[in-house]
């Protein structure tokens, strides 16, 4: 009870003193944010708008509101292109991606966190020194790796290096060493053998691990470019990441054509975004303690 | 944790043991299969003199030792000034958007943590939306507001500022300040550093550069403004609450009171943009491909162009693996600058601190969320 | 402990294990179906064929579907036509990865490499109408004594005016310029007359008209030695810069096109300097009018010309199908439906008379083939002219003399070796 006396007196003093100060600092406050605010989501408003119009008037009036609004952008992109196997190829690919994920990540951070095996702190060593190696150095070499293996274009290349993630199996190995052992006790005594321990005991406790695994690795396979440039280049196998990437660089034909540009870049956006928005909490909160991207 | 009957440990230990193995084995499979064993294929190309056409792991694949290697850092031929210009372009962009990242982020988390903010979540998602966005779907949007008559020029143009033709543009924002003050560019300045001249190091980076680099704040702003923010909100009310008593004003609680007290969170997101900018790639290869001029060019993107494009697996692989070192290097460097002993210990020690200081803040006060 | 000490030994002896196994699978990354090489035919087998080509827009995009569909449905054979959008890049990894399309077009910059490095197959011997093909084409992809693909077509630049901007200025025929004195001028006079002028690219493959004219090259003419900065050259590219300086004329990117036709056909430009490709243009700016006229001369008449041929893969599945379908697409009227389609010139003999008569407006092209130069293509010589390409875009702020020096040592050392 005494903790609180001091502290409203203390709120008092100040709030009377610097009544004036605070309301100017507040609507600086307010000012600053919205500004900034704007300048980040006016770009995606942007977008949707020069989506609607004809590549001349996406050229000739970038920032206002179409004045002949048209879904020719929209129509070239699912008629004239691919567009539409490029959705299908990347759902395929993301699908089978997180489900994998989700699986083996939740395996091995089991393993880690509470099974003993001999070169337990081996595997933790090098699952620390795999995070450190910077992606983009593996181009090469995983092009090199796939292709011995046989597996170059085929949905097998896309999907099997990317089923398993070093950051995906720390988030599980953190959460699986917050559950109690008691837990799990109980149902060893209870004659449960490991593997049934843990699917039917442990794992149905760490569904909100789970969801932000499912959540990170949707977006990672959804938004990944390099390993499909380097695993494929079959025009049947392009995803959307891939997909709108040889738009930018002028696939359909010379010349700068925003309107279908913009129009397949907003559309590629749609599903990680209904899955932000779906699980904006959750997001926060995993990316606030999680490390990768 | 301990078990103390004899018998049943053992064997029950054994039956984990097993089953561990079992549970790690996929994950250290496709690991390492897609991640060590590369590795160590990359290196062996990197010495090899290997055409891409077959297996580099066939007989007649020669060894040429570190000719890949010296080819590339003696600066000399095209292949040297491109891992110069490389360089150059990447140092300047690692230079200008690690510190700006930082500090808009520890911002926005700053303006978005203050008490009795509404609209807080509305905030928290504006700024953190365009990290979720593909990097590929943003650079798309990046190239048509910074076109020749984009919107970025059009709103630059109600202030009576003629914007430049931003991503066709190759010349250096220090080159540009200079030639304003009246210093010419030089007719053949002579070779320095990594086969460019001094004048391209100093010239920084261009103009498209430069819309590269609004763009990584604009993406990666967000996800560190998260990471302040939980550390901000570990922090609690009452350390700043002391200092106002103690007569601080607000930039110097901020300055002497919550900037040491985030020192860990800073250190992870320094360490993370640095990476992070060092490995630059899917916008350059979405956007720019390298250009105007090579100004774009980073040494990611010049890694997969030299082995893909120009066959020259040898000289991709060198240039892949100098990356490699060159951000340890960076990561080291910052743990010495900033002083920490073990990178991944203060996510911990940050965590075990913001559990006391959580604890103690519901101790002392009523406040919610 | 013990077990922490021997693990990074013990990991990197498990790697080598797997690497040596990867060896020995996955190594054989050699085309079943059998190829006789230089000699004796190929097997045509089932497989289906995909062709790789770097399209200059819709109207070049649409003939070749058009013409590969009706091979297809006459063989038998399915094949499709794949647009690239880089096409070195994505035939490079093609070739790589061993997986590579049956047939792309192979242009004079990538044709040594690639044939240097095995990845193209030299079936010019077993063509149907060898004989027919125009002897320097035959040459130009010729290596090391083996005649390699089958050239497609060929093209050289003219000037493309907008005859309506012309009139407007109050132009007329006469006033087509034929030196570099009348270019300068015609074009300031255009700007006055507030319509656009001369609008450019910065590469080389079209500024390097300017060094054609002035009768410079980058290379001797027996290839071996590097003349990149020889005195014409400089002087070429100090004109060119001058253009640019004094308003004559604007770059693709300052106008904001994305290349020559797109600038003529948007009203941002009234000259350009392109190819034969540039009726293509009429499919995507149909109230557009042009005209084509030779390049002005500088000391003498000069221009560049563009060539690519059928390359076929070394690693293609389905060799003697391929084959059959690079006759059908080399035959006279096949050709010529080319030149109708997008307006490049047939690479056969025959056809010449009949291009001449059917397609008068491009005599100013056809014109241009005997001056013609080509840019130098020897293996290694891309990679200093995408070097090259990179400073000449900021010709307008740099002094040509220095950019020609450094490319001069890089071009050596390419011819080198």
């Amino acid at each position: 009870m005494t903790v609180f006396a001091p502290n409203t007196a203390t709120r008092k003093a100040p709030d009377k003193a610097m009544r004036r100060t605070v309301s100017i600092w507040t609507v600086l406050n307010y000012a600053i944010l919205i500004a900034v605010a704007v300048i980040y989501i006016s770009p995606f408003l942007m977008q949707i708008s020069s989506s609607f119009k004809s590549d001349a008037e996406s050229t000739s009036n970038a920032l206002g509101l179409p004045q002949s609004w048209t879904v020719l952008a929209y129509k070239t992109l699912f008629v004239n292109s691919n567009f539409p196997l490029w959705i299908v190829n990347s759902f395929v690919v993301t699908i089978f991606v997180t489900a994998g994920r989700v699986f083996f990540n939740s395996l091995a951070g089991y393993a880690l966190a509470r099974l003993h095996f001999t070169g337990r702190q081996t595997v933790y060593a090098i699952l620390i020194g795999i995070m450190a190696v910077p992606g983009v150095v593996l181009l090469i070499p995983k092009f090199l790796v796939i292709r011995q293996l046989g597996i170059y274009n085929s949905y097998t290349g896309m999907i099997l290096p990317l089923l398993v993630d070093a950051a995906g199996v720390f988030i599980m190995k953190n959460f699986f060493e917050s559950i109690p052992v008691a837990v799990e006790e109980a149902a060893r005594i209870d004659g449960a053998g490991v593997f049934r321990t843990f699917w039917s005991v442990v794992l149905p406790m760490a569904r909100p691990a789970l969801v932000t695994i499912i959540i990170l690795s949707f977006q990672g396979s959804w938004n990944e470019l390099s390993h499909f440039i380097v695993s494929t280049n079959d025009p049947n196998l392009v995803t959307l990441t891939k997909g709108v990437a040889q738009l930018a660089s002028g696939q359909l034909s010379a010349g700068n054509q925003f309107p279908i540009k913009l129009a397949a870049a907003g559309l590629m956006t749609i599903p990680v975004a209904v899955m932000f928005f779906i699980f904006q909490r959750q997001i926060m909160n995993a990316s606030g303690g999680a490390v990768k991207e | 944790m301990s078990d103390h009957g004899q018998r049943p440990r053992r064997s029950g230990i054994n039956r984990q043991g097993v089953a561990g193995w079992i549970f790690v084995a996929p994950t250290i499979l496709i690991l390492g299969l897609f991640m060590f064993v590369p590795v160590l294929m990359a290196a062996w190309v990197s010495l090899s003199n290997w055409n891409g056409h077959g297996s580099p792991l066939e007989t007649g694949v020669g060894y040429v030792g570190g000719n890949n290697y010296v080819a590339v850092l003696n600066g000399q031929g095209i292949a040297g000034r491109d891992f110069g210009t490389s360089i150059r372009n990447n140092f300047y962009y690692a230079l200008l958007v690690v510190p700006i990242q930082t500090a808009i982020s520890l911002g926005l988390a700053t303006f978005v943590n203050r008490r009795a903010l509404k609209g807080k979540a509305f905030f928290r998602t504006a700024f953190y939306f365009p990290s979720v966005t593909s990097s590929v779907a943003i650079t798309v949007l990046w190239l048509f507001l910074f076109a020749g008559t984009g919107s970025v020029n059009s709103v630059l143009s109600w202030f009576g500022v003629h914007g430049p033709n931003w991503f066709q543009d190759s010349r250096g924002i220090f080159q540009i300040l200079l030639n304003a003050l009246g210093v010419q560019t030089p007719a053949n300045p002579p070779a320095s550093l990594f086969g460019i001249s001094w004048w391209e190091w100093v010239a920084g980076p261009s103009v498209a550069m430069c819309a590269f680099i609004f763009m990584a704040v604009f993406t990666t702003s967000g996800t560190f403004m998260l990471l302040f923010l939980a550390a901000l909100q570990a922090i609690g009310e009452e350390t700043d609450e002391a200092a106002m008593i103690d007569g601080a004003s607000a930039w110097q609680r901020f300055r002497y009171v919550t900037v040491p007290m985030l020192r860990p969170t800073l250190f992870t997101v320094l360490t993370l943009g640095t990476i992070g900018t060092w490995q630059v790639f899917d916008q350059i290869y979405t956007g720019t491909k390298g250009g105007p001029s090579k100004t774009t060019l980073t040494p990611a993107y010049l890694s997969y162009d030299a082995a893909f494009t120009s066959q020259a697996w040898g000289r991709g692989s060198a240039i892949a693996f100098i990356l490699f070192f060159i951000i340890i290097v960076f990561t080291l460097l910052q743990r010495m600058i900033l002083g920490q002993a073990d990178p991944t210990l203060p996510s911990r020690r940050d965590r075990l601190a913001q559990r006391r200081l959580s604890t103690l803040a519901r101790r002392g006060t009523t406040k919610g969320a | 402990m013990l077990i922490r000490r021997s693990a990074p030994l013990g990991l990197i002896a498990a790697g080598a294990a797997v690497v040596l196994t990867l060896t020995a699978c996955g190594g054989n990354s050699t085309s079943p179906t059998a190829s006789g090489g230089a000699s004796g035919a190929y097997t045509k087998t089932t497989n289906a064929i995909t062709v790789l080509i770097g399209s200059s827009g819709a109207a070049e995009t649409s003939s070749v579907q058009a013409a590969v569909a009706a091979w297809a449905a006459k063989s038998g054979i399915s094949a499709k036509v794949q647009v690239a959008s880089d096409l070195t890049q994505e035939a490079s990894q093609g070739f790589a990865s061993g997986s590579p399309a049956d047939l792309l077009y192979v242009s004079t910059d990538q044709f040594s490499g690639w044939a240097k490095a095995g990845n193209l197959e030299a079936y010019g011997d077993q063509l149907a109408n060898k004989a027919d093909f125009y002897p320097n084409l035959v040459s130009a992809f010729t290596y090391n004594n083996q005649f390699y693909c089958a050239p497609k077509d060929f093209s050289t630049l003219a000037l493309v005016v907008n005859t309506d901007k012309w009139k407007a200025a109050g132009l007329t025929d006469a006033d087509y310029p034929t030196t570099w004195a009348q270019l300068e001028s015609i074009s300031q006079k255009l700007v006055a007359a507030k319509q656009p002028g001369l609008v450019v690219s910065n590469e080389i493959q079209r500024l390097g008209v300017f060094v054609a004219q002035n009768g410079g090259s980058l290379v001797s003419a027996d290839g071996k030695t590097a003349t990149v900065n020889s005195d014409a050259n400089v002087a070429a590219y100090t004109f060119a810069k001058k253009l640019l300086t004094e308003g004559a004329a604007k770059l693709n990117s300052d106008v904001g096109a994305g290349w020559g036709g797109e600038a003529l056909g948007k009203g941002l430009a009234t000259m350009v300097i392109e190819g034969n490709w540039i009726t293509g243009v009429k499919k995507d700016y149909p109230t557009l009018n042009y005209k084509v006229v030779e390049l002005p001369a500088g000391t003498q008449k000069g221009t560049l010309e563009y060539t690519n041929c059928w390359g076929m893969s070394k690693d293609g599945k389905n060799k003697g199908g391929a084959l059959d379908l690079v006759n059908y697409l080399t035959t006279t009227q096949q050709q010529l439906q080319f030149a109708k389609d997008f307006g490049v010139m047939p690479s056969v003999k025959s056809a010449a008379s009949d291009y001449k008569s059917q397609f008068p407006e491009m005599t100013a092209f056809l014109a241009g083939a005997d001056y013609a130069q080509n840019l130098p293509a020897q293996p290694g010589v891309a990679a200093v002219l995408a070097d090259l390409n990179s400073q000449m875009a900021k010709l307008k702020t740099s002094d040509p003399k220095s950019i020609l020096d450094t490319e001069q040592s890089a071009m050596t050392q390419a011819l080198a070796g």
